[in-house]
């Protein structure tokens, strides 16, 4: 078995049991690195994230390529399964074939595909431009009839409550379980009363998007467990974090002149070693390469 | 050096621009070894090198290394199909400048919906002439350069009709495009009133066995245009080729190859004595290399 079938198999057990999945955001292979190091079961590829390591705003400009490539370097970099963001799926019903098959073969455990209209906007901005039911649907059937490994999750998100309301979006997410989709992501619900309604009307496991500062009301993991979530993904936790400490250090440098004490006790050695330098190493070692006694 | 988009200004100034269509290095360089003065990158065949039709499937970034990968590859200007700009104004912005980046000389960007189909095929979906022309201002504003070229095509004369995308031609040039690509003329007649009614300098597209009927080089250019792209003369001619002689190695006999040339008589086409020249360009006379 494949490193990515098995980290499939892992999570569709996972997704089953009891405990709720805590998927933290990644964006490169360090962040997921980090995750799966800090010991959590699932990590999620953050398309803001993505697109801003890329140098962009979340504003629909990243291509399918540039998702999939670094979609395939996190779940090189991960010890555990990998949930991407795959937008719209970059078109239409092909187009959308294209992505399952692009994701799949990048070692993803799974994707989840919106019903928003082409190029997408973040779901927590305004004037977002949603397509009907019925092309939402066909898009569902699409990358569940893609898809090759039959574990490869279809996580279906609907955008439409911010536009159609909120029974329109529970109505999309049954819908799109019918179609065959294995989670239902209903994004930025308004109020807790909706987050509460989310699992206890939708008939399958369903997704929170924890956002910062987003649309959707701010609660405790715990709380999201108790109302029946089956798996919260944290976009923006290590992007902001990065953002944040990133300033705030290259502001002391710049203010200072000098470069603060705070990390300086890392060695260049045990940062290496975070990302594996023992492993690699020791492959030195087995090959019997002349150079390592050299050194 | 002069910029490649200022190189094929100054060739549509002198005479019409022939532009056959290449969709690999191989193509490319042989694009410029047979002494043409400039190149078409085709989107179908950039398709067709990837494993896919011509639907819509090819992204973004694939097409701009392609592109990338042909510009290294020749100096001649290179003209590019960037499809719908895949997107809204924010995508046809990061298009352009990722075309631009690549050395590419012009770009055609159309006003059929994302995703977009051959233009020569059927139930191609057209976006308004508001939003089309917006996406020509955001590509025209996007340019570094102002020698890019930027070339509007537009796929409206199958849905709406010869008058509305003669209209759109216009429309476009006054937005700021500087050539207009009316795609799919339906007859000669339309043909020929394209360059007449269009205020602008105008492309032809040759498709063989498309919806546009078959005219000589010399003839287009009588007719007034100014650049004429070959998209898939040599795409099909390399699909011919290789069926034929699979067929002929499938009958059990070992066939001999059109290009009919030692390894290195291949080689050469692709800079071999220039490649060569650099493993002792760089060495002391008294032979180091010799030791080896």
């Amino acid at each position: 078995m494949t490193k990515a079938e098995a980290m499939r198999e892992k999570f569709k057990s996972m997704i089953a049991g009891d405990a709720m999945i805590v998927a933290p955001g990644c964006y490169d292979g360090l962040t997921a690195t980090l995750i799966s190091q800090a010991g959590f079961d699932c990590a999620y590829m953050t398309g803001a994230g993505t697109s801003i390591a890329k140098g962009y705003p979340d504003f629909g400009l990243m291509t399918m390529t540039e998702m999939v490539a670094n979609a395939d370097t996190i779940a090189n970099a991960a010890n555990c399964p990998v949930i991407a963001d795959a937008d719209t799926g970059y078109g239409n019903e092909l187009n959308v074939t294209r992505t399952i098959h692009e994701y799949e073969r990048a070692g993803i455990t799974g994707i989840h595909l919106e019903d928003q209209g082409f190029p997408k906007k973040c779901g927590h901005l305004d004037d977002k431009e949603i397509v009907p039911l019925d092309e939402y649907v066909a898009k569902i059937r699409a990358a569940v009839a893609a898809r090759r490994d039959p574990n490869f999750q279809i996580i279906a998100r609907t955008d439409s409550r911010a536009v159609l309301g909120f029974e329109e979006a529970v109505r999309r997410g049954n819908a799109a379980l019918e179609a065959g989709a294995d989670i239902v992501f209903v994004e930025a619900p308004q109020t807790i009363c909706e987050l509460k309604a989310v699992p206890q009307q939708i008939n399958g496991p369903c997704l929170f998007n924890y956002v910062e500062g987003g649309k959707t009301p701010e609660i405790d993991l715990a709380t999201a467990a108790g109302m029946g979530f089956k798996i919260t993904i944290l976009p923006g936790f290590l992007l902001r974090q990065a953002i944040l400490s990133c300033e705030e250090i290259l502001g002391e440098l710049k203010s200072t002149g000098e470069p603060p004490n705070r990390y300086k006790h890392v060695s260049v050695r045990e940062m290496f070693n975070r990302f594996g330098a023992n492993e690699w190493d020791k492959l030195r070692v087995d090959a019997g390469s002349p150079k390592q006694a050299a050194e | 050096m002069t910029s490649s988009g200022a190189r094929l200004r100054s060739l549509m100034q002198s005479d019409m621009v022939v532009a056959p269509g290449c969709y690999d290095g191989i193509t490319a360089k042989l694009i410029a070894a047979a002494g043409h003065h400039a190149a078409y990158m085709t989107g179908a065949g950039t398709s067709a090198s990837l494993g896919y039709p011509d639907f819509g499937l090819a992204t973004m970034t694939e097409m701009v290394d392609n592109a990338a990968r042909i510009t290294r590859t020749i100096d001649i200007p290179l003209i590019c199909d960037a499809d719908t700009g895949y997107g809204n104004e924010l995508n046809v912005t990061r298009t352009v400048r990722e075309y631009e980046r690549k050395g590419v000389a012009a770009i055609h960007l159309e006003d059929q919906d994302f995703p977009k189909k051959c233009g020569h095929l059927d139930d191609k979906e057209i976006i308004s002439r508001e939003a089309y022309y917006s996406k020509i201002q955001a590509a025209v504003s996007a340019r570094e350069s102002a020698d890019f070229v930027i070339i509007a095509r537009t796929d409206s004369r199958a849905v709406i009709g010869f008058d509305e995308a003669i209209a759109r031609c216009n429309g476009a040039l006054a937005a700021g495009a500087d050539v207009a690509f009316f795609e799919a003329a339906q007859t000669l007649d339309e043909l020929r009133q394209v360059p007449q009614l269009v205020n602008g300098p105008c492309l032809l597209n040759v498709v063989h066995k498309g919806k546009t009927p078959k005219v000589e080089l010399a003839d287009a250019k009588a007719m007034g245009y100014k650049m004429a792209i070959l998209p898939s003369l040599l795409y099909r001619n390399v699909l011919g080729a290789c069926e034929q002689i699979l067929a002929e190695l499938a009958t059990g006999k070992m066939p001999t190859p059109i290009g009919d040339m030692t390894p290195h008589e291949g080689f050469r086409k692709f800079g071999a004595d220039e490649w060569d020249a650099l493993r002792t360009a760089f060495r002391d006379a008294d032979g180091r290399d010799a030791a080896e």
